[in-house]
């Protein structure tokens, strides 16, 4: 139990820092960011309780947060990513899959996966995008950003598959 | 209660994500500047409306009291409003009083009251005004009324603070007048037909008079004093047994118009009178 929680902890960090160090000074063509902190939150494994995933998903918006001199931004929308995502994820895990998957590629198919992540993701950045403009007035330019950072974020999430232990 | 509970703690995810977001919110508006800015203007004007909001509902329900305070204080304007248009118009009269040629003209030994008609009539064959001056203006029956136009009447009686005024135009009224330029008095009386006319009833055959000459009081009844215009004598007829002349006069005073008036006393005169009445006593 305590390893299980000490490698989340290890992973944790380590998307923290990828994060903050790299990928938060990724800005393509003004509107596109990528957020790979986000893999960490959507590849828990299956049966992770939404307490849980909250916790996590508070305190890696509030890291990223932190370090991008944005507070409460990404925790808000990391927050409300952890807060659908089981509901999410079961949409599209077929019935009688183990309890204690991993999503991923291998393991709830391509297709399943990416529109899962893809949702999540768009959902991350239109919360995040909402709170950044603080205003409804300007619905085209959210929908611009939410959509070029979500493919952004949709290559990285394709390229972390390739890296994820079998 | 249990069920409560169930529910409370099978939902208690709601609860932290709710914490959580608060606390995304808080830091968001807190420590950003933009945002921050727009979420306090935003709750400012939402607030402020709020409070205008209650308010304009509060003010509702202090409007029966408002409304009542409002009344007491038209009533006491009201109230001032005549009070105040009470005095002018007795300034007025008193104003009237001082500038009248007539009055200027009477002698030494009267004196002026000025009065407002508040009643009467001029169109019945005994016609009467009130005044609103009574014995607590020192005014008493038998005391000469007149306006600036000329004679009116003279008062018949008087209660604490009103007085009864019988005027020319009534068939009671005898008042004792001569033709401005001869001694002779005379007694006007009104016949009770025409309110423009009155008649000068025994002029003595030898008195010299023409139509146009100027009718006025002779100032031996100690009503009046001598020199109060009445009238202008209009027409000249033998009376009934051809004794005397009986003299149309065509009145000054426009009594459809009365307003305010002058009262007239000669100093002394509750002194004659008493002296009078011993003598009919005997």
């Amino acid at each position: 139990m305590t390893a299980t929680y000490l490698i989340k902890l290890r992973d944790f960090v380590l998307f923290a820092l990828v994060q903050v160090l790299i990928f938060a000074h990724i800005h393509l063509f003004d509107y596109a960011t990528a957020c790979v902190a986000l893999i960490f939150l959507l590849k828990l494994p299956r049966h992770t309780s939404r307490n849980e995933l909250l916790i996590w998903g508070f305190l890696m918006g509030l890291a990223t947060d932190i370090f991008g001199s944005t507070p409460g931004m990404n925790a808000a929308a990391f927050t409300a990513v952890a807060f659908v995502r089981n509901t999410l994820l079961e949409n599209f895990i077929p019935k009688g899959f183990a309890d204690d998957i991993i999503p991923g590629i291998s393991t709830i198919k391509t297709g399943r996966y990416l529109s899962y992540t893809s949702i999540c993701t768009f959902l991350f950045y239109t919360v995040l995008y909402l709170l950044e403009l603080f205003t409804i007035h300007y619905p085209l330019p959210l929908l611009i950003g939410a959509a070029s950072s979500t493919l952004l974020t949709m290559l990285f999430v394709i390229i972390a598959e390739f890296f994820t232990r079998k | 209660m249990q069920t409560i509970l169930n529910f409370l703690i099978k939902h208690n995810h709601w609860f932290l994500f709710i914490l959580l977001e608060g606390i995304s919110f808080m830091l968001i508006v807190r420590f950003n500047n933009y945002q921050g800015a727009a979420f306090f203007t935003a709750a400012n004007s939402a607030v402020g409306g709020l409070y205008s909001a209650i308010s304009d509902v509060d003010s509702y329900f202090g409007l029966q009291q408002e409304n009542s305070t409002l009344l007491a204080h038209n009533k006491e304007l009201t109230q001032e409003v005549a009070l105040l248009r009470a005095q002018i118009a007795e300034l007025k009269n008193r104003e009237a009083l001082l500038t009248d040629t007539v009055v200027q003209n009477i002698g030494p030994g009267y004196r002026f009251h000025t009065a407002t008609i508040v009643s009467g009539s001029s169109n019945t064959a005994n016609n009467y005004f009130v005044i609103d001056k009574g014995r607590s203006d020192s005014i008493s029956s038998e005391m000469g009324v007149f306006n600036s136009e000329g004679v009116v009447g003279i008062i018949y009686q008087s209660s604490t603070h009103y007085s009864l005024v019988l005027p020319l135009l009534n068939s009671k009224s005898r008042t004792s007048c001569k033709v401005r330029g001869d001694n002779t008095s005379s007694i006007l009386q009104w016949d009770g037909n025409d309110v423009r006319y009155s008649h000068l009833v025994d002029l003595p055959r030898h008195t010299r008079i023409a139509k146009g000459d100027t009718v006025v009081t002779s100032g031996h009844s100690a009503i009046f004093p001598e020199g109060i215009p009445v009238g202008i004598i209009d027409k000249i007829e033998d009376s009934a047994d051809g004794m005397f002349y009986r003299a149309r006069v065509e009145l000054f005073t426009n009594f459809a118009t009365l307003s305010s008036v002058f009262i007239v006393t000669k100093e002394g005169y509750e002194e004659q009178k008493e002296l009078e009445r011993t003598i009919t006593k005997e």
